[in-house]
């Protein structure tokens, strides 16, 4: 804000008359609370800066500002997974920009509350997986706790390593109309969100910098770094590992999972990186297998072990209970504290929480009635229409409540005498709460202010100075003006919490101070499943490549010449065919026919769709290890080859894209080779490049220079298709003759596109490669490399017939296959077996 | 009633063959049975192969004795092995029309005091093979009519269950849900356990899951029980504080008493299963087992309420 010169009394006037204009059509919906103006109309002062300044700027700068903030979280690639979209799509991170305003003073009562309600949850959890004493003194009764799936039996009295169930703790917080916030659902499983936090926090920092600064916004990397501690405290081999346990890229929530990986310097790991050894926790990475004696986790409980928790399971490590058990892996939050999230426990939690810390909670959780008591029971039946019905615990109740929580008073007949019949028989199942009304927060739509519900999300983190809250929020703001907490279950958008210091706020982040700085250049082992994934991304891109280049050189000839079968454009179309890149029912189109099809068809196996599609898969497995940039190449190929075809003529589309789509394909490369680290990761990528480019150049010559007459055409051709035309004509002054090519894209290592180049680079990252030692035998995949080096420095270039060409090719699959056997994770699908019982 | 006691010699042999070798397994094994009300394990011995690189031995929540194995050499056949000296003591079986009346029993199981073991909260909710079936607790809840005392209940919806359906081993496998087999009214012992259980937990009422063994041959002048080739699955039911838990036989429509010998307790099957795991590798498997629990020493005299 810029107001120094200005005389003060008119810079007031000027400022209170632009917020009025901003404010001029907010209206508070009646007999809720809204968070930015009071009743009488007025906003509230911890308000006022941010909106003097909005003011300022005027509506057509704001929407600037906030479209830059789109635009950082799209090129961030930030993203959640739809569950229920058929197509499993990932959408863009919905901002409200307007980040929700909290006062430095209430919000130390809020950290206060939570802090409390932190150490309730905790108690209640250590007291149910060890003596039960809140069972035995009547309490809590022992179907409100059996009656939850997340009562993982197989943990009962099973301490937690580290000493405490949570590490982490949310609260979905809202505030009633009397003002005071009210606990929603405690998050005790594995809370998401965090992270998305962080990354609102950036992109609106982004678009308001000196907004954030001048207001005091306080930072939350302090909160990030409490975390961090906390885990690796817990680390005992003195390895400094720690994993992020995640359920996979299907996840609704894997951006979140890769980000905090990456912020927080975990290793991002899957259950199938992971394997149990004499009751230790190991990754299996290229060097081996590698301790980790931490894990965060952000899968569900349930699946963590297919040996003693749920069978089906395909997700998690089989034995990790056991580790658990014997005190060999430390997890956060442990398995099994998912119990505390359940509604049945809300109607006991008030009175339990005031037993336990002797005073009355001072944030409250909603009005819970559990209907497995009778008293409780009559009182929800006499008073159906002014509750929402929920289920008890974390399942859902078939043909009653499917899709979480039922309104009383919405219920029709038939559903109704359902759902009283089903409160009768098993009232265990189900609870009944107070209707509660959200309070609203501006948002910003179309240069003005609007007032919509939101949901308050805060995280804590256990560490050793006790709970640290962290100083913001995940904010969920409804679309809709529909006030009900019961209806905010899904959509709607996500907004920064800016919680306001009284002073100039600390600037932590997560950079450790310079004198702290333990240099180290190794990031540590790369996971076999990562290293797959490398693998085959290089191999997939360059595949796309070869086909690219295969399509743009076809259509090149394609004004030139209208030869018949015998041409090199007959060659390039069979190739493109023994591919699986053109489809069988256009085998009488003309050629620009085909080849467009290669380049737009997502049902071909060779064509760009699936190609990118592939590359992408792959991607998406390892993305906390690319950068968003070369992540971003990847989305935009994909867009690419998603454009509809064009209404004109196909030849001058289908170079265009071809041409387009090998400069997406460069930048990619240029992005891999500059910005990625050289260290394993790097290596297998690029190594599935080579072997995919070798076996390319050997079928480019293997179509275009066999049989015995070969034409100039031809070879042009194939100086083409290996990128060499320049080399070759820097080179020899005369036309294509079949040695000369042959040895300049065959032989010649000092040409980088030819194969030799490429076998020597192979090599050389087998020999870097974990595994290789120069005093001990060759490996396998050692061996065939020296034996195609050999053949490259023994073979004169005419001696490269098809069968050579042809045994080069094998030889390169082999080694291919030997790479993946001894770096890879084998996926043989695994079994359980059965026994029925007679 | 006599105060019977049969002292059982009880061997089985399951033994698994892989189509292809699989080179690393982990198994959780539930094969021996432990000290219970009325019986009492005089000599336990069980072995697998091929030897395993680690094995652990515990107790399950629910007191029944687990080893956790890791095998890592390549095989083609697993082979697990239980010897065991196992005493039953005839049951008192209580009279059916007395205790407490099945809502009585729901109000109590719901507001139990007990979260250990034996407590019936544990058995009154779905179960991850025992999910809840609109159409079983219907067609359960015509076995308790307001008032009636809870195992007269259970034992009427017993014999329902073993007058309706039919023994056939092929017409479901170990995954098959209740809501299926019950569809088609067959299946084996597991399916009826299921079954029962499922219908008695709709009704918010408790039951579990029971896995064991079975007197092979009859005593004289009596059938072979149904299911006595393998390990066998039953019901217990619990029927209030005085009574406990009553154990009933649906695939027999029998009341447990000195021809059952128990090996595990669970919510459902998933919670017993002999023999679970994951193996490394793929192929079919095959299946063989072999049971013998024979008496030792025949001088029991049997209760009649069991025949």
């Amino acid at each position: 804000m810029a107001r120094g010169r200005e005389p003060q009394a008119l810079s007031q006037r000027f400022e209170a008359e632009a917020v009025e204009a901003l404010l001029a059509g907010y209206r508070p919906l009646p007999g809720v609370h809204d968070e930015m103006m009071d009743a009488d109309g007025q906003p509230r002062p911890h308000w006022t800066p941010m909106l003097a300044a909005l003011a300022e700027m005027g509506a057509e700068e704001v929407g600037k500002r906030f479209k830059a903030a789109d635009r950082y979280l799209h090129r961030s690639g930030v993203f959640y997974r739809v569950y229920d979209d058929p197509k499993g799509g990932e959408r863009p991170w919905p901002l409200s920009h307007l980040p929700l305003v909290i006062s430095a003073q209430e919000w130390r009562g809020l950290a206060r509350g939570l802090i409390q309600r932190a150490q309730i949850m905790e108690g209640v959890l250590a007291d149910l997986y060890g003596t039960a004493e809140l069972v035995r003194s009547g309490a809590l009764p022992a179907a409100a706790v059996a009656g939850s799936p997340e009562f993982l039996r197989p943990l009962v009295g099973v301490d937690p390593h580290g000493g405490s169930f949570l590490k982490v703790y949310a609260a979905d917080l809202g505030r009633g109309p009397d003002g005071r916030w009210w606990v929603l659902t405690d998050r005790t499983q594995s809370p998401s969100g965090a992270g998305y936090a962080l990354e609102n926090r950036i992109a609106i920092a982004r678009a308001l910098p000196d907004l954030a600064r001048s207001l005091n916004v306080v930072r939350l990397a302090g909160f990030f770094q409490a975390l961090r501690a906390s885990l690796t405290r817990l680390d005992r081999s003195g390895e400094g590992r720690v994993g992020l346990l995640t359920p996979g890229p299907l996840n609704e929530t894997y951006f979140e999972h890769a980000y905090l990986a990456r912020y927080l310097g975990f290793l991002l790991v899957e259950g199938e990186d992971l394997t149990v050894r004499d009751n230790a926790v190991y990754v299996r990475t290229v060097a081996g297998l590698k301790r980790a004696d931490v894990l965060l986790r952000r899968l569900d409980a349930d699946f963590a072990d297919p040996l003693e928790l749920n069978s089906g399971s395909r997700l998690g490590v089989p034995g990790l209970v056991q580790a658990v058990r014997a005190g060999g892996v430390a997890i956060a939050n442990a398995l099994g504290s998912g119990l505390v999230e359940a509604p049945a426990l809300m109607s006991f939690l008030p009175k339990i929480g005031a037993q336990m810390i002797g005073e009355t909670p001072m944030l409250p959780n909603i009005a819970t009635w559990w209907c497995g008591q009778p008293a409780e029971r009559e009182e929800v039946l006499a008073g159906f229409d002014d509750y929402v019905f929920a289920p008890a615990f974390q399942r859902p109740l078939p043909g009653l409540m499917e899709n979480g929580p039922v309104i009383g008073a919405d219920l029709e007949a038939p559903q109704r005498e359902r759902l009283i019949s089903a409160i009768n028989t098993r009232g265990v199942d189900i609870v009944a709460q107070e209707t509660v009304h959200l309070s609203t927060m501006p948002v910003w739509r179309s240069g003005k202010l609007e007032p919509r519900p939101f949901i308050l999300r805060i995280f804590l983190a256990a560490t050793e100075d006790g709970w640290k809250v962290m100083p913001g929020g995940f904010c969920r703001v409804s679309d809709r003006l529909d006030a009900r907490a019961v209806t905010m279950q899904s959509g709607g958008r996500s907004a920064d919490v800016w919680v306001l210091d009284e002073g100039p706020v600390d600037h932590i982040t997560l950079l450790p101070a310079p004198g702290d700085v333990e240099i180290r250049r190794q990031t540590g082992p790369l996971p076999s499943r990562a290293a797959d994934n490398f693998f085959w991304l290089g191999r997939y891109v360059e595949r796309a490549e070869a086909m690219l280049r295969l399509v743009r050189t076809l259509v090149g000839r394609l004004s030139a010449s209208a030869e018949g079968g015998g041409s090199a454009v007959g060659k390039m179309l069979r190739l493109l065919d023994a591919w699986g890149a053109v489809p069988g029912e256009l085998a009488r189109a003309r050629p620009a026919r085909h080849v467009l099809a290669a380049l737009t068809r997502p049902d071909l196996p060779g064509g760009l769709p699936s190609l990118v599609e592939s590359a992408r898969a792959t991607a998406s497995v390892i993305r906390d290890r690319l950068s968003p940039d070369a992540w971003r190449t990847l989305a935009d190929l994909s867009t690419l080859a998603a454009e509809p075809v064009s209404s004109g003529s196909a030849e001058p589309d289908a170079y265009e894209r071809a041409d387009r789509a090998l400069r997406g394909l460069a930048a990619f490369s240029g992005l891999a080779s500059e910005n990625m680290n050289r260290l394993a990761g790097w290596a297998f990528l690029d190594l599935g490049r080579r072997i995919e480019r070798s076996i390319a150049i050997c079928r480019f010559a293997r179509a275009l220079v066999s049989g015995g007459e070969v034409t100039a055409g031809a070879l042009d051709v194939l100086l083409e298709l290996c990128d060499s035309q320049i080399s070759y004509r820097s080179r020899y002054v005369m036309v294509e003759a079949r040695a000369p090519v042959l040895d300049l894209i065959l032989l010649d290592p000092a040409n980088p596109r030819s194969l030799a180049f490429q076998i020597d680079r192979i090599a050389e990252h087998l020999d870097d490669l974990p595994g290789h030692h120069d005093d001990e035998p060759p490996l396998q995949e050692e061996r065939l490399a020296a034996r195609l080096a050999a053949a490259m420095k023994s073979f004169e270039a005419d001696e490269f017939d098809e069968e050579r060409l042809l045994i080069i090719e094998n030889q390169l699959m082999e080694l291919s296959n030997e790479v993946a056997e001894r770096y890879f994770i084998h996926r043989s699908p695994a079994e359980t077996p059965w026994e029925q019982l007679a | 009633m006599g105060t019977a006691r049969v002292i059982y010699e009880i061997h089985q042999k399951t033994a698994y063959t892989y189509a292809y070798p699989v080179p690393v397994a982990r198994h959780v094994l539930r094969m021996v049975p432990v000290d219970r009300p009325r019986q009492r394990v005089i000599a336990s011995h069980f072995s697998i192969d091929p030897d395993p690189v680690e094995w652990v031995e515990t107790t399950d929540f629910f007191g029944n004795r687990v080893a956790h194995v890791r095998i890592e050499r390549a095989h083609t056949r697993f082979v697990v092995r239980t010897n065991a000296r196992v005493e039953v003591e005839a049951a008192d079986h209580a009279d059916p029309e007395a205790g407490p009346s099945w809502e009585a029993i729901r109000e109590m199981a719901a507001a139990c005091c007990d979260l250990s073991a034996g407590s019936p909260a544990h058995h009154l909710f779905p179960s991850p093979a025992a999910a809840q079936s609109p159409a079983i607790t219907a067609w359960a809840a015509a076995s308790f009519p307001a008032g009636r005392p809870m195992l007269a209940g259970a034992l009427d919806l017993m014999m329902r269950l073993h007058g309706e359906f039919t023994y056939d081993p092929k017409a479901t496998d170990v995954s098959t849900p209740p809501a299926e087999s019950f569809a088609i009214k067959r299946g084996v012992c597991q399916d009826f356990a299921h079954v029962m259980i499922a219908g008695l937990r709709g009704l918010g009422l408790p039951a579990s899951y029971v896995s064991g063994f079975l007197r092979t041959e009859p005593p004289p002048g009596q059938e072979r029980l149904q299911g006595a080739d393998a390990t066998h699955a039953w019901v217990t039911v619990w029927c209030g504080p005085e009574l406990g838990w009553q154990g009933l036989d649906p695939t027999n429509a029998l009341r447990v008493s000195t021809d059952h010998v128990v090996l595990a307790i669970g919510r459902d099957y998933s919670d017993v299963a002999p023999v679970g795991g994951v193996l490394l590798g793929s192929g079919r498997q095959k299946l063989s087992v072999e049971v013998d629990v024979v008496p030792l020493a025949p001088k029991t005299t049997r209760s009649k309420t069991n025949g």
